[in-house]
């Protein structure tokens, strides 16, 4: 078996880059596969809340990279599905205690027995995204329909790029149809209109989400939410199959509605 | 199977390399060099090394191999983002372009130094470069051109631009498929009054110097 490495990004902090690590971690195992999930937000680690895992750490990312513990005693594994495993991010250390090498080493130690590996990254572009970004096979952006998160997932991008990792697939979080509808959000035309990358997915703002991430149950684990289904599709996108998008309706681009032009007098 | 291949063009020689060692690759180029010494001499380069990831170091001496033997290089064709920047940096062109957008640019700018980017700009990236800068691709709010000649966007502009830096000043163009620059000011010039009418938001545009003060209009292709 040969895993593929999965990073979780965006630039901007707070549009739900853990909430996607864990949604599509649940959703990928339920589908049969075998899936680790590791926070590589030092200093601030939440996927073990998100996930409901919290109570189970033991070791974690920095203890691994150190020799402190084995890898496979700082893997908590999650009863509620099949194949899924977390390795926790250090509560009392920095990003400069993990490298971006060691990244690449703990992964290549575990491609080989799992299917899926997905990096919880943190924001900014600073050392944890380099860390987060290195061992990287995919890159899934996630950027919520506001202006400066968009302008921070095309910096990303463009980062990205660089490192040679490809433009990455893009997931808008917590959009609100109502809201596009009245211009006062963009439109997912809006957002790809600027990055111009591949769409592979479309999380609507869910209340779902907040009631789940208190009691550490991810909503892909539910049947019923809105939020649960989009991730559980695209887990599905990302295990290669053709899920069709929900399309909504939108009219003139946000841009149209807002732009000003510059450099006309009289 | 030769690991360099030479082909001559009407814009000069191009010389592709294949994969290799680097070094291997060098020490083979030298030998064309010296072998077909005549036929080299005093022409212009372009250099072909399709996916190779190289660094401005690198793309700095094989410049200067090329300069002992009579040749300038001119342009780097790669996919290789991080060649490409590398070129860039150097001031190299990137990417032979396609041979419409050389001619209608060539008639929009004056000859000279040209920059030409294929890529889309992204949010935190900055060109500064002497001459003009041509980008093939969008311009992305975030992104910022710095020139000393006039720029040039076959796509859309939404980032910042600064033209005329340099001795051109306010003879200095901005042009754009599409014309939305966050800032734009030519020479110590800044464009202001964003009017209300954007109905010619989709249209190409062409912004100038008129009268002291920057003026966009229809861009007549
Ligand atoms: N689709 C959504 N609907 C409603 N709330 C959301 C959604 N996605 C994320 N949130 C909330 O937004 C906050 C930030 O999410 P989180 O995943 O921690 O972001 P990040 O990891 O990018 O900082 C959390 O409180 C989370 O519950
Ligand atoms: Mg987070």
């Amino acid at each position: 078996m040969a895993a593929t490495v999965i990073t979780i990004t965006s630039g901007k902090g707070g549009v739900g880059k853990t909430t996607t690590t864990a949604n599509l971690s649940v959703a990928l195992a339920a589908q049969g596969k075998k899936v680790v999930a590791i926070d590589a937000d030092i200093g601030l680690r939440n996927l073990d809340v998100v996930l409901g895992l919290e109570n189970r750490i033991v070791y974690d990312l920095v203890d691994v990279v150190e020799g402190v513990c084995r890898l496979r005693q700082a893997m908590i594994k999650d009863k509620r599905v099949n194949e899924l495993y977390l390795i926790p991010a250090a509560q009392s250390r920095d990003k400069t205690a993990v490298t971006p090498q060691d990244m690449i080493e703990l992964t290549d130690q575990l491609r080989d027995e799992f299917d899926f590996i997905l990096i919880d990254s943190p924001a900014g572009i600073e050392q944890g995204f380099k860390n987060a970004i290195a061992p990287a096979d995919r890159v899934l952006i996630v950027t919520t329909p506001e202006m400066s998160a968009v302008r921070d997932a095309d910096r990303i991008i463009g980062l990205i790029e660089s490192e040679e990792k490809g433009p990455g697939d893009l997931i808008i979080n917590r959009l609100r149809i109502d809201m596009v509808r009245r211009g006062d959000m963009l439109g997912t035309d809006d957002v790809i209109d600027v990055l111009a990358i591949n769409l592979i997915g479309i999380v609507p703002d869910d209340e779902a989400i907040i009631v789940s991430t208190n009691r550490g149950r991810p909503v892909t684990l539910e049947n019923h939410s809105q939020a649960g289904q989009a991730f559980k599709n695209i887990a599905r996108r990302v295990m290669g199959e053709n899920v069709p998008f929900i399309k909504l309706e939108e009219d003139d681009t946000f841009f149209k509605r807002l732009s000003r032009k510059l450099g006309i007098r009289n | 199977m030769d690991r360099i291949t030479i082909k001559g063009t009407s814009d000069g020689l191009i010389v592709y390399l294949g994969a290799g060692a680097w070094s291997r690759l060098m020490e083979e180029l030298e030998a064309h060099l010296s072998q077909k010494a005549s036929f080299f001499k005093g022409g212009r380069v372009a250099l072909h090394v399709g996916p190779r990831r190289l660094t401005t170091p690198q793309l700095e001496s094989v410049g200067e191999l090329l300069i002992r033997h009579n040749v300038s290089l001119w342009a780097i064709e790669s996919d290789s983002p991080s060649t490409q920047s590398a070129a860039a940096e150097l001031g190299l062109e990137v990417s032979l372009s396609p041979r419409q957008v050389t001619d209608w640019t060539a008639r929009i700018l004056p000859q000279g130094n040209s920059l030409v980017i294929q890529r889309t700009l992204r949010s935190g990236q900055v060109i500064n470069h002497p001459g003009h800068v041509v980008i093939i691709g969008d311009v992305n709010p975030g992104a910022e051109i710095r020139a000393g000649g006039s720029v040039v966007v076959w796509g859309r502009l939404r980032g910042m631009v600064h033209a005329g830096l340099g001795e051109e000043g306010i003879k200095a163009v901005v042009c754009a498929l599409q014309f939305s620059p966050t800032q734009l000011r030519i020479s110590s010039l800044i464009a202001r009054s964003p009017a209300e009418d954007d109905s010619r938001d989709n249209l190409p545009e062409m912004a100038s110097v008129q009268n002291n003060q920057i003026v966009a209009e229809a861009w007549q292709k």
